[in-house]
């Protein structure tokens, strides 16, 4: 059974139809990898599946459940969205670290609001937790820093930290590498590489087609808000079908 | 002279204290009632705000000061209220409405992906305000509110139209006894609070300087 579902989803911005009738599925330890220009709605289907944006139709099923459908107002309580948020992980372009917290308070954070609410973990725990991510990361020495005494490349390496502290299902990326000066894109690289290695479960929205086609374990191509192409990243990257997507993969090979 | 002077003139500080505290007291949180009107979905609600806040802003102060001492006795006969609860009322009305556009400014320059990080980590809005925000915009808020603040210290004297006995006034009623040099001595009062509010500000700043 696949880890998760999603069917038919549609977005739109007023008039603007961003999304349009996407589906596709995910096993579970599988690496997804999203590519398509700019504006071709890779990251808005990621925040769709974050519920940072209501898709306007479809479903998304998580582990055999529902957990979204745009026909059922029911599912759309704002309470409830919070909690079936987490099935997701988020990593942004830009990092978003909170600045006043150090890097260890940064992964423990959320975790520990939780806690605080439901009383079910030991703040020792939470913080021992937090350390073991960011030693993953290969930061335990940045614990104590701020996101300002941080490299671009380690503060992308602390935000990963962050949303796996909450132990998501499936973890998403928003273009992980854009923000960051060429030379530190590698460090970053290696750490999703890592956790493809250990059966994550990801999706990848990403400009770097090597590294989309090393690492990821399926691949989807979207243009204006449909999906082009999917299926094994080699063949795709190698032997486009579509020829919308050996434009784009011409695109980037000048590059 | 110097001496009963100087006493004489700290007495007037008294009153001038009194007002600036008190004008931060209300106008402080006011201020942030009035900046979430302005930033408000519902359009008729910010209009009108933003309106009132033109009007304020766009207008002297001391006109203001007339305007609540005297407009309700000559518009509709009622009695007047006491010079300094008049003078209170529009001082915190108009700070609070300078102060309303600086946290509107601090709340909006916090990146929308600050918000974000927290919505997808399950925080609740509350959470995300008080734990994440909160402190970034009162970061950027310090410097220009500490501004204000050394403004009001001086906007004090304005209450003498309706005849609060401030420092000032204090000063003034020296020259009709011949001596003028305690109308300038005063400045130097102003000084020593603005110095004060200075190094405090300062030291604010500079706790929340660990981060950026």
């Amino acid at each position: 059974m696949s880890i998760l579902e999603v069917n038919h989803i549609e977005k739109h911005f007023g008039p603007t139809k961003v999304l349009n009738d996407i589906s596709f599925s995910l096993e579970a330890g599988q690496a997804l990898s999203i590519i398509g220009s700019s504006g071709s709605g890779k990251t808005t289907l990621l925040r769709c599946l974050n519920f940072l944006e209501r898709p306007n139709g479809g479903t998304i099923t998580v582990k055999g459940s529902v957990i979204f459908d745009a026909g059922n107002p029911a599912m759309q309580i704002e309470k409830d969205i919070r909690e079936k948020r987490l099935h997701f992980g988020l990593v942004f372009q830009n990092f978003n670290l909170f600045p006043q917290y150090t890097a260890l308070q940064n992964v423990t954070l959320a975790r520990e609001l939780r806690a605080k609410k439901k009383n079910d973990e030991s703040r020792e725990t939470i913080l021992q937790a937090g350390l073991t991510l960011l030693d993953q990361m290969g930061l335990a020495d940045r614990a104590n820093h701020y996101p300002h005494q941080l490299s671009g490349g380690q503060q992308q390496r602390v935000a990963i930290a962050r949303a796996l502290a909450l132990h998501p299902d499936i973890l998403c990326f928003d273009e992980p590498t854009s923000a960051l000066d060429p030379e530190l894109t590698g460090e970053v690289l290696r750490v999703i590489r890592s956790l493809a290695e250990q059966k994550t479960t990801m999706i990848i929205v990403t400009h770097e087609m090597a590294f989309a086609r090393d690492v990821a374990d399926q691949l989807i191509f979207m243009d204006s808000g449909v999906i082009v192409e999917q299926g094994d990243p080699k063949e795709i990257i190698d032997h486009p079908k579509e020829e919308r997507t050996r434009q784009f993969l011409a695109r980037y090979a000048d590059n | 002279m110097f001496i009963p002077v100087t006493l004489s003139l700290l007495e007037g500080m008294v009153t001038t204290l009194k007002l600036f505290f008190l004008t931060l007291l209300f106008a402080l949180p006011l201020g942030l009632v009035i900046s979430f009107g302005s930033m408000s979905r519902f359009t008729p609600l910010r209009r009108l705000v933003q309106t009132v806040v033109w009007i304020i802003r766009g207008s002297p102060l001391m006109i203001q000061i007339l305007i609540i001492f005297y407009g309700p006795g000559l518009i509709f006969g009622l009695p007047l209220l006491p010079r300094f609860t008049a003078a209170l009322v529009a001082f915190a009305v108009n700070y609070a409405c300078y102060f309303s556009e600086i946290y509107r400014g601090g709340i909006q320059s916090v990146p929308q992906g600050q918000y974000e990080a927290g919505q997808v980590l399950g925080m609740t809005k509350p959470q995300i305000f008080f734990k994440i925000t909160l402190l970034q915009v009162v970061k950027r808020i310090v410097p220009p509110m500490g501004n204000e603040m050394i403004t009001l210290v001086k906007d004090t004297s304005l209450i003498r139209v309706i005849s609060v006995y401030e420092l000032i006034w204090m000063g003034e009623t020296y020259i009709k006894k011949g001596l003028i040099w305690p109308l300038f001595y005063t400045a130097v009062f102003y000084l020593i609070l603005s110095g004060i509010l200075t190094i405090l500000l300062n030291q604010c700043e500079k706790k929340l300087d660990y981060f950026k």
